[in-house]
Formats: C-alpha cells, structure tokens, sequence
C-alpha cells in the first residue's frame, strides 16, 4: 500500500526499472503472436507453392532443395542478428528485443529510431533519463514505424503489381532486365556504400567477396553443389574473423 | 517482339495454376501482414494506454514525428526498390520477416543459384518465396534458442569486443560475398557494368554532393541501373528464340 502510493507520488512511469516493464508477460504474448503469424505464413506460402510447381516449372525436389538452401544461406546472417540482439537486451527487455530487432525490422533501423524517439522527452537510450515512461514512448515509436512499411507494402504491392503486369503484356523484353537490374543495381549500390566507411569496412567486403567467388570456382562441380548452400557462412564467417584481426590491430575503425 | 518467356509457359492450365498461387499468396499474404502488423502494435499499445506511465499523446505524437521526419522516405522508397526483385507474393513475406538485403536476398539468391532459376521467373520466384519460407523457418528458431531461451545468459559470456565487430562488419562480410554471387548466377556482363558505373556514380558523386539523398542512394541506384539497362539492351534478335 505504502509502495504504491509514493510511486504514485512520484508519478507513473518515472521509475528507470525499465526491464521489469519490458519483460512483463503480455510483451511475451504478443512477441510469441508474431513468431506464430510468420509461421503459419510460411506454411500457407510452402502449401501453395508445391500446388502451384507444375505450372511454375519447378519440381517438387527443386522446391524442397530451395527451402534447405535458403535456411542455410541464412545461418549466418541469422546468428548474427541474434547477436546483436542478444547485445541490446540489456536496453530494451526480450519481448521488444525479438519482435523489433530480431524481426519487422533491422537493428540499424530500430536502434536508430528508438534512440530519435528517446531524444524528444530529453533522455538518452540507457542513459539516467531511461524511465519506464520513455521506454514505452520509444517502443510505440519504434514499433508504429515498423507498422508504416508494412502499410506501405500492403498499399504499394498490389499498385505495382499492376504495374508490372501491364508491362509484361506489352514489353517482355522489359520483364526480362526489369528484375536482373534491380537485383544488380541493389547490392552493387549497397556493397559500393560500404568502402567509405573505414578500411576495416573494406577489407570485410574484399574478404568475403574472395570466399565466395573461391566457393563459386570450386563448386562448379556438381558433385561439390553442397558447397554453394554453405558458401555464403563460410565468406561471412571468414570475413568477419579478417575484420577482427584488423579491427583489433587498430585500424580506424567507423 | 515474341518473348522467349510467355512461348515457354505451356498450356492455358500452367496460366490457371499460377493465377491459383498468385490468389492464395496475395489474399493470404495481406492477410497475415495486417495480422503481423496489429500484433506488434498491441505490445506498445498496452503499455501507452494501460500500464499507467503517465504517457500523453502530445509525448507519443512528437517522438513518432521525429521518427517520421527521418524514416518516412524509406519506409515508401524501399517496398519499391525491392519489388522488381522479390516479386509480389514474397514481397508480404519480407517486410514481415526483415533484415531484406542482409538476409532474405541473399536465400533466395543462393536457392535461385542452387537450381539454376532466373530471377524474374517463375521458377525463380517459386526458388524464392521457398528459400524465404526455409530462412524464416531458420530465424525464428535461431531467435526462439539464442535470444528468447539463452539471451541473458550468452551475454554473459560472450566478449564485448567479439559482439561489436559482429555490429560493425556483418553489413560488408554479407554484401562483399552476395554481391559477388548475384554477379555470376545472373550472367549478364552488360547490366552488371551498368550496375557498377551507376553505383559508383550515386554514392562517389551524388551522394557526397548532395549529402540529402543518402537514404536515397539504393533507390536512385535500382531505378536508374533499370533505365540504363534498357536503354544499352541487346537489340540483336533474342538468341533464345534458337529452341
């Protein structure tokens, strides 16, 4: 009773005990909500596409070997994901750290956009000024910025689908270069942005770029095809222990 | 201009069961997107309207403002700079899943490469909505272990130093290695040479000049990499007209 009238008095939400809030058991539910959602998702997606193979040109075994190959490729961007999240717990409790970080979004996005929400009541991310109100007011920020993309996906897809098909009616040759020069023009632009943020940056994308055009040669052979499954962890994990070598020697770092 | 691609698709029943995926996906696609996207609202929600924190919409609105001012572009510039690649069906898959270019790129790309599909196809897009579903399979389970279950556990051991070069470095480490990738399963010496004098162009020339388009750069990169594409193709007769 005492407790409670002097938080009162305090005010709600001042307190900076922020984790025993973000960890509360409704948070659980609605993290456990999204893993669910992309789950049974992906259940209708698998069912339809094997529906759909014949007509796609793609065999039930090539579907089947699609899926293994994607989970594979994505081992190590996936570990390292869970990584960085598993770093930012400490500032945003699980539940938030899962659906925010882990999925919706990325960590340069959400870290970014709770630390600019943070900044309008005046507080730091983790700082003195970290109470459990601006931790709420942060993850509504963050979390109904995720929600933009999504509305924008949900708005933009079928406009441009539209789009797209009108075009494969009238210029095929147009849907052949259209999805080769986005897929090209994404990563080169991406991969290009990397090189003027620090040596170490450099040296990380050479590396794994090595590795992977080694895998690529060595793989050729069918019999090594495994290779190409694997190829993408083996250059990250390659690239990222060179960066740490050299980031540790004290290059300049970002 | 008979397109090698439309006299490839078999029968009227090809046409029908495409149109049957392309129904299912998108109906229950957005389905599952407007779900995804109401359940991650309620945490916060809960917490605003019923946790008493002594939060005032005035709060909410000028931190949401802020996070507009400098996202908002995004948040239209990427489902379009992504689409062309993804194609619609995936496209409610990615930006529920997250982490595109770092990640689910980089699946389907490997899964495209594995069975030799083209991007763009429909194999290549059935490759990719497969290798979406594998990597999210993936993810959830790698979140649900090393986060939900380890977390506060791998924090306490795992170097400081170790995590921050993971932070840093994972960006270049993943683009370095996909980058390559892309180049050789898409074969295509012309657009790849575009893509790069483009690329070098947007973030050497524009971006340093104009230091406001930098969230841009990817975007302006994709459409004018199209652009250019189109404008330098190969005009002699398509040789997969041959079969």
């Amino acid at each position: 009773m005492l407790t409670h009238l002097v938080s009162t008095a305090v005010g709600g939400g001042s307190s900076t005990d922020v984790l025993a809030l973000a960890n509360m058991p409704l948070l659980w539910i609605c993290a456990a909500g999204v893993f669910a959602v992309i789950a049974v998702q992906s259940v209708i997606y698998m069912k339809a596409a094997r529906k759909a193979a014949p007509a796609a040109g793609i065999t039930q075994e090539e579907l089947k070997v699609s899926f293994r190959s994607g989970a594979i490729a994505a081992i190590g961007p996936s570990l390292a994901v869970a990584l960085v999240a598993v770093a930012l717990l400490a500032v945003f409790g699980t539940p938030a750290v899962l659906v925010r970080i882990g999925l919706i979004g990325s960590a340069a996005y959400e870290t970014g956009a709770a630390s600019i929400a943070i900044g309008t009541t005046g507080a730091e991310l983790g700082g003195p000024g970290y109470t459990q109100n601006a931790f709420a007011i942060a993850f509504f920020a963050m979390s109904l910025g995720g929600a933009m993309w999504m509305l924008a996906t949900l708005i933009l897809t079928p406009l441009m689908k539209r789009g797209g098909n009108k075009l494969a009616k009238t210029s095929p040759v147009a849907m052949a270069i259209v999805p080769t020069a986005a897929l090209l023009g994404a990563f080169v632009s991406l991969s290009i942005a990397e090189v003027p943020k620090s040596l170490v940056h450099l040296v990380a994308l050479l590396t794994a770029a090595a590795v992977m055009g080694l895998c690529a040669v060595i793989g050729r052979s069918p019999k090594r095809a495994w290779l190409r499954e694997w190829s993408l962890g083996f250059a990250i994990v390659v690239a990222l222990a060179v960066a740490y070598v050299v980031h540790t020697a004290g290059m300049p770092a970002a | 201009m008979s397109s090698p691609v439309v006299a490839s698709i078999p029968e009227s029943a090809a046409a029908g069961g495409l149109a049957e995926f392309d129904r299912t996906t998108s109906r229950w696609g957005r389905l599952t997107m407007l779900a995804g996207l109401l359940v991650s609202l309620a945490g916060p929600l809960y917490l605003v309207f019923f946790a008493d924190l002594d939060v005032t919409a005035g709060q909410l609105w000028t931190a949401f403002g802020a996070v507009a001012a400098v996202f908002m572009m995004i948040w239209l510039v990427e489902p379009i700079t992504y689409f062309p690649i993804l194609g619609p069906a995936a496209m409610y898959q990615a930006f529920m899943i997250g982490n595109i270019s770092s990640k689910l790129l980089p699946s389907a790309l490997v899964a495209q490469n594995r069975i030799d599909a083209k991007p763009g196809t429909p194999r290549g897009d059935f490759a990719a909505v497969a290798a979406i579903c594998g990597a999210a399979a993936l993810h959830l389970l790698s979140l649900a272990v090393f986060v939900g279950l380890l977390g506060t556990w791998l924090i306490s051991i795992i170097p400081v130093d170790v995590i921050d070069v993971v932070r840093l470095y994972i960006l270049p480490s993943v683009l370095g290695a996909v980058v390559v990738q892309a180049i050789i399963s898409v074969k295509q010496p012309r657009i790849t040479a575009v893509a790069v004098a483009i690329s070098l162009l947007v973030q050497f020339v524009l971006v340093p000049l104009v230091p406001a388009t930098a969230f841009l750069a990817t975007g302006i990169a994709v459409m004018a990499t199209i652009a250019l594409s189109w404008l330098v193709r190969d005009r002699t007769p398509q040789p997969a007209v041959e079969h």
